[in-house]
């Protein structure tokens, strides 16, 4: 992150330096020290936004999204039970397991012999002995759902509040805890959360044999030289793109007076392609990602850096800490339980990483999806997962969030396209 | 069909030299097991053979099967005692045939 205080003298210099080059060099020079023409008007996606056909459709519209909060408050006081809880401790095994009611107990905790042990996460405690601690029915009742009673820092879904899970079934699983008394057995070493170890990238993910994402760069230099409606192409202006944008991406994202919002690489695509050559790239489009990708590789191994020098972009990168820590959709999690206070744990078997590291290879390659992912596309499937309607990629919340995650990767060396899961 | 298919050799090699050949298809590689969203199975599109020549003798065939993933990656070796060209084809299920050579100079 560059820091205002030491880069103001090394501007004033650059003034100064500027005006005595802009007096002996040819126009084209000046030129390139304008601002690079952007349309300001329309929208940079598809309008109105609609979820991608493959990703899953609820009824999330009463939960806090990026752009609105919403979600019904966290009681302030333990709900009090009539008598001690009747449940159906089998049925409770299966719930714990069951990831289609919110991802099921066993992403975050080891259960001992519940959902046969497989691949249990760690981003809570081990419960495997919970019914040797004595705990009363209340408490276990109102820590499933709501534990924000007991604890309002923790990261546990409001199960019941937020209507994941009724009073029945709540009951069925505290009757299940009861009957946890011993350690959990695993079948095998990998399953056991404590002694998995963290997974390591080590694919070529540039190596086009290996990441299929590295053909977006032959489909790119394509569109470099296709003429649009004024007549022109990219290459009428950038004739040179690996000398011109040999660092370009690392600067990305940054606050646009001009828009009054924070943009990156994908958004300056689709706004300054309408403003110049006609072409219309919308964000999260094949053609805007293919550029995306060239645009992110030209400036391979060079260190993230983005500018958050003056107070409008101080402003935005303030936003975006805002956002990374507000609490999203009907499981309640905010980017940072997951990337901050639970990172380097597993939930169920996936590990999360830290902020850090979480940007550096956008757009990356998915062998899950065989397709290319911009940042704006993960941002939007962490929201669906978490059950929190997703924004539109260009929604200027998304701007300040990337700001604040492309500032908390500052320093690393960009490496696109990347390749993952 | 419009996709580039990737090849890794070696352009010069020394006589008697046993070189290493990667290949490789963007290709869906549909199953024909699927079902689609209407419910209706997605039909087979695969590329079902694959044949490397080299100077016209072959070098290398592969029948592939449903069961081979997405853009298929093929990778051999071959003793060089010559200069020449290799030749690649790959055919679809639809019949389209996709090719590609490399040369290669043997010293």
């Amino acid at each position: 992150m560059r820091q205002g205080g030491i880069f103001a003298a090394g501007a004033a210099f650059l003034i100064v330096a500027g005006a005595f080059v802009l007096a002996v060099t040819p126009a084209s020079f000046a030129q390139a020290k304008e601002l690079a023409p952007l349309d300001t008007k329309g929208d940079a996606s598809i309008r109105p936004w609609k979820r991608y056909d493959k990703w899953p459709k609820r009824d999330e519209s009463k939960f806090n999204t990026l752009a609105k909060i919403s979600s019904p408050p966290a009681p302030k006081e333990p709900r009090k039970l009539s008598g001690p809880i009747k449940g159906d401790a089998a049925n409770g095994a299966k719930l714990v397991s069951n990831r289609k009611r919110g991802g099921s107990c066993l992403a975050c905790h080891v259960m001992g012999p519940a959902g046969g042990a497989n691949l249990p996460g760690n981003v809570g405690p081990d419960l495997s002995e919970i019914g040797n601690a004595n705990l009363t029915d209340e408490f276990l009742f109102n820590y499933i759902y709501d534990a924000r009673v007991y604890n309002p820092e923790t990261v546990m879904p409001p199960w019941g509040s937020h209507g994941l899970f009724n009073d029945q079934e709540i009951s069925d699983m505290v009757a299940f805890l009861k009957t946890l008394k011993s350690p959990a057995v695993f079948k095998t070493a990998l399953d056991n959360p404590e002694k998995r170890p963290a997974p390591v990238e080590k694919r070529a993910n540039l190596d086009p044999m290996e990441n299929p994402g590295m053909w977006a760069i032959d489909k790119a230099k394509e569109l470099w030289s296709k003429v649009g409606s004024t007549g022109k192409s990219c290459a009428s202006c950038h004739g040179n793109p690996a000398m011109q944008f040999k660092a370009w991406a690392s600067s990305l994202p940054k606050w646009e007076p001009r828009l009054n919002k924070v943009l990156g690489v994908e958004e300056f695509i689709t706004r300054h392609a309408r403003a110049t050559t006609g072409a219309e790239y919308l964000m999260e489009t094949d053609d805007n990602r293919v550029l995306s990708v060239y645009l992110h590789n030209l400036a391979e191994g060079v260190p993230i850096t983005v500018d958050v020098s003056n107070a409008a972009a101080k402003a935005a990168y303030k936003r975006g800490e805002v956002l990374a820590n507000r609490k999203l959709g009907q499981l309640n999690f905010a980017c940072t339980d997951c990337h901050g206070k639970s990172a380097n744990h597993w939930i169920r078997g996936q590990w999360l990483g830290t902020l850090k590291g979480q940007y550096d290879h956008f757009p990356t390659w998915r062998t899950s999806q065989l397709v290319i992912w911009d940042i704006r596309q993960r941002f939007q499937w962490c929201q669906v997962n978490i059950r929190a309607d997703e924004l539109p990629p260009d929604a200027k919340e998304y701007g300040d969030l990337e700001l604040y995650l492309a500032a908390q990767n500052d320093g690393l060396k960009e490496n696109v396209p990347g390749i993952r899961h | 069909m419009a996709a580039t298919p990737r090849l890794k050799l070696p352009r010069e090699a020394k006589k008697g030299d046993i070189i290493e050949i990667k290949t490789l298809l963007p290709h869906p590689m549909e199953s024909g097991q699927r079902k689609g969203k209407d419910g209706k199975v997605i039909p087979r599109k695969i590329i079902n053979k694959f044949v490397c020549t080299f100077n016209d003798k072959p070098v290398f065939t592969a029948g592939l099967e449903p069961a081979v993933a997405a853009n298929p990656y093929l990778e051999f070796f071959a003793k060089v005692e010559e200069s020449g060209t290799f030749k690649f084809t790959w055919t679809d299920d639809d019949g389209t045939v996709t090719t590609a050579e490399q040369k290669i100079i043997v010293t």
